[in-house]
């Protein structure tokens, strides 16, 4: 292109040479005149180049003739005009033709013009197919390459993991903990303040990025102890977490019951991982941050209950010793809640002697005792909304009552006194005993008095200061004919007992009034449990007393008896009942079969009085139990007669 | 005889402003179609997300008495879906709106618990009832703040729940503090929490006055 050079192009000014003779002169052709100059290029004038490509070929044809024969007709130059005239005489009878055949089909009559169906362009299918197969192939390679870069670049990052990233960390760990930027540094927050907690000490922890050294260090995994159950993962993080050292280590609550200087019960307030863990130098972060909130809540429980302990006036006051707090729950028995902190120095020391205990660990009271400061936590946070909407934010329903119902100072001062914890896991922990203590007593006597059975059904619905047992009394083989109901409400230093008759005894917790109360129980089902049976048997019950007057003083209770008559009447059956000597049975005839007059009972009529008892010796008697006995005794003396 | 320290411990503790009968006040406005979102996001920032959104329906009539130089306005509300909770009778004072530096309207509150029988006693004082209606909507709590998303319903004649009927096509949102007088680092805590509701509802200073007053 830059070397491109003008060039002129025009007409030769000489004249064309017509022919060179043999002695080289050249003859001339004349110049065209300008007639005939017009004709010869009216002569190139292409008639047939306007037609439109629909021209039939035959007209084609026709002018390539015109055009072969037009040199030749120019040559013999029979007319200058002819080839001119010949083309346009061509023309308009090709006119003519068409305007005829134009009128002729506009007639619609001889001939209808149709489109002609034009040949779609030929594609050739084979082309395309390896066009597109070619642009495809291009599409996969490139795809190719990129997933073998990402393939390398994933595989390099596995290979890496050893070292994890410090920002995908911190990520997980502003899931989890909150976080903030101070500065340069990281700080964290463990304590439970969001949630409610007013507990002074905070619960701040440092992030810092570990040290790149720092992997050597853990690529000896550090040994487990057997029974950590699920072991932490021992990747080594990229983070590092600094606690303050009164947060460090594990620290958990130690809840014992003792009773006499003997441990009655106790039990540990700790997660059981943690508790088994041990506080190690290099544990994850996670954990590490657990086991410092788990601190920092032990540390607020136990400052709480200390504080509640000196000031909560009772009639032995309650010692705060060190790390340990001493109440007096029932006469003999202590309640000890020990703060158990142990850090990684003197680890072994101290977590030794509650994993011996772990044996009578208690989880009802565990559990209730966290979940007193989780309430009191809760409660600190979800205050009561104001209806209407526009009354303060606080105060609580029963406060916002108490001016339009007057309520006077009185009631003002109980509404506003509210259990301590102390209070409440002394209550607890009495429930606690008294349950104990109950099921104790009533486990025993079934243990001990075969017959009848007792059988108890605790309620599984109950509160942590109030629980409910049923005991039935009845008769193996007979307990569709009697059975004896008494339910026993369990309380916090007190039990009620409502009986069968209806009659509420209320016990304290010396736990040897319940036992003589089922003692009786149990005998004077024995005496009702008989005369349901006489009355199955067709006996007549001639007296009843529970509380006999008569024989010997009972050391605990009444003996109880009753007297039955045989259906014909000529047979007695005494039983007597006491609670401590058992059941007494005695037979009369009367009247005697054989009557042998003597000096002073002459007649016959005399022995219808009624004659001596006998005592049946009952433990020879045959007979499953007490009843059965009866039964066999009652249907021997009826079949006899 | 009980009358006397009362009333002395009552002045003592306006003295010493442990009274809490300043209300730190922003106000605005989002509409129907937005409410949703405007509830989502208050759901997330306030506290206690899991026990969600309070509702709430209140009625509420302002009585007017002629006092000089200005009428004095007294309100009483009650709430419609908690009918055994006490009506309340509220006094509320002139708003300050300050200079652009104060971040809230500060009015004077006081309000008081009392039975039913409140309407009689004020209309026997000769108190006029001016207007009535119904707001109803949702609260959240966010610390000593309070926010209401509530909508105005005109009070009917017949008085019926189902046939209110709305008085316009938006829903009021206020942002509440009540507390001591001087405390005024709360009114920086309400702006910014604000400024997070910031493009979903323009909490701000409204002059009612100049609304009513000023161009439409």
């Amino acid at each position: 292109m830059a070397y491109s050079v003008n060039v002129a192009i025009e007409a030769p000014i000489e004249n064309q040479i017509q022919e060179i003779s043999y002695d080289g002169t050249e003859v001339y052709q004349q110049p065209l005149s300008m007639s005939e100059s017009l004709s010869k290029l009216a002569a190139k004038i292409d008639f047939g180049k306007g037609q439109e490509e629909k021209e039939e070929k035959p007209n084609e044809k026709q002018e390539d003739e015109a055009a072969a024969k037009d040199p030749a007709a120019y040559q013999s130059s029979l007319w200058p005009w002819d080839s001119v005239r010949n083309k346009l005489k061509n023309a308009l009878t090709e006119v003519c033709v068409l305007s005829d055949v134009l009128a002729i089909a506009k007639e619609k009559r001889y001939l209808v013009l149709d489109p002609v169906p034009q040949d779609p362009p030929e594609i050739k299918a084979m082309v395309t197919v390896y066009a597109r197969k070619k642009a495809l192939g291009g599409a996969a390679a490139v795809l190719l390459t990129g997933a073998e870069r990402l393939r390398t670049s994933q595989s390099e990052l596995v290979r890496n993991r050893s070292v994890p990233d410090f920002h995908l960390e911190l990520l997980q760990l502003r899931k989890n903990w909150r976080l903030k930027k101070v500065g340069n540094s990281i700080i964290g927050d463990v304590s439970y303040r969001t949630a409610g907690s007013k507990f002074a000490q905070s619960g701040m922890f440092e992030v810092s990025k570990a040290e790149e050294d720092t992997p050597s260090n853990w690529s000896p995994p550090p040994p487990q102890s057997p029974n950590a159950g699920p072991a932490p993962p021992k990747t080594p993080s990229a983070l590092r977490v600094t606690l303050p050292s009164e947060l460090q280590g594990v620290a958990f609550i130690e809840v014992h019951c003792r009773k006499d200087d003997e441990a009655l019960f106790s039990t540990t307030v700790t997660s059981a991982s943690l508790n088994t863990a041990g506080p190690m130098p290099d544990m994850h972060w996670q954990k590490k941050l657990e086991a410092a909130q788990n601190v920092l809540f032990c540390k607020e429980l136990f400052n709480q209950l200390a504080k509640e302990a000196v000031q909560l006036p009772g009639p032995i006051p309650h010692m705060v010793v060190g790390n340990q707090i001493v109440a007096s729950i029932l006469p003999g028995i202590q309640l000890i809640i020990g703060l158990r902190h142990s850090t990684s120095s003197n680890s072994k020391k101290s977590s030794g002697p509650p994993q011996q205990k772990k044996s009578d660990h208690d989880h009802v009271l565990e559990h209730s005792i966290h979940q007193l400061l989780r309430e009191v936590h809760h409660k600190n946070t979800h205050h009561p909304f104001p209806h209407p909407s526009s009354g303060p934010l606080g105060p609580s329903k029963q406060r916002c009552l108490a001016g339009p119902t007057a309520v006077d100072r009185h009631e003002l001062t109980e509404m506003s006194k509210s259990q301590t914890l102390l209070e409440q896991i002394i209550e607890q922990t009495q429930h606690f005993t008294m349950r104990r203590r109950t099921e104790y007593v009533l486990d025993t006597i079934a243990k001990e008095v075969r017959d009848p059975l007792i059988v108890s059904h605790w309620n599984s619905i109950n509160s942590p200061t109030k629980a409910c047992v049923k005991v039935n009394i009845l008769t193996h083989g007979y307990d569709t004919i009697c059975r004896t109901l008494l339910t026993i409400h369990v309380g916090k230093k007190s039990l009620k007992c409502i009986c069968r008759d209806g009659s509420v005894m209320n016990m304290s917790y010396e736990i040897q009034e319940l036992r003589d109360l089922l003692i009786c129980q149990i005998h004077q089902h024995q005496i009702t449990a008989v005369q349901a049976l006489a009355k199955c048997m067709g006996w007549q019950l001639l007296s009843n007393s529970m509380h006999l007057g008569v024989g010997e003083v009972q050391q605990m209770g009444n003996a109880s008896s009753c007297i039955l008559a045989s259906p014909i009447g000529d047979r007695l059956i005494a039983v007597r009942c006491e609670p401590q000597a058992g059941v007494h049975v005695s037979i009369a005839h009367s009247p005697r079969k054989d009557f042998f007059p003597s000096q002073l009972v002459k007649e016959r009529k005399w022995e219808n009085l009624g004659g001596s008892y006998k005592e049946v010796r009952w433990d020879k008697m045959e007979g499953k139990n007490f009843l059965n006995k009866m039964e066999l005794l009652m249907a021997s003396l009826t079949s006899s007669s | 005889m009980m009358a006397q320290p009362l009333s002395s411990a009552i002045d003592t503790a306006f003295k010493s402003n442990i009274v809490p009968d300043q209300e730190y006040l922003l106000q605005g406005s989002v509409l129907d179609k937005v409410v949703e979102v405007l509830l989502h996001r208050l759901r997330g920032l306030c506290d206690n997300v899991d026990s969600g959104p309070e509702p709430f329906q209140d009625h509420e009539m302002c009585f007017t008495i002629r006092t000089t130089p200005t009428p004095l306005n007294l309100r009483v509300r009650r709430a419609l879906d908690h009918q055994e909770m006490p009506w309340q009778l509220r006094y509320i004072g002139q708003p300050e709106y300050g200079d652009k530096m104060r971040p809230t309207i500060i009015r004077s509150s006081i309000d008081i618990g009392c039975s039913a029988t409140v309407v009689e006693f004020l209309t026997e004082l000769g108190c006029r009832m001016e207007f009535e209606y119904i707001a109803r909507g949702y609260m959240f709590r966010k610390g000593r703040m309070k926010i209401t998303v509530s909508k105005v319903f005109k009070m009917n004649q017949n008085k019926s729940q189902e046939s209110m009927e709305p008085l316009s096509e938006s829903y009021l949102v206020e942002l509440s503090v009540l507390a001591p007088r001087g405390q005024d680092a709360i009114a920086e805590d309400m702006r910014s929490f604000a400024e997070q509701l910031r493009p979903l509802v323009n909490l701000d200073k409204v002059d009612f006055k100049r609304l009513v007053h000023g161009p439409p």
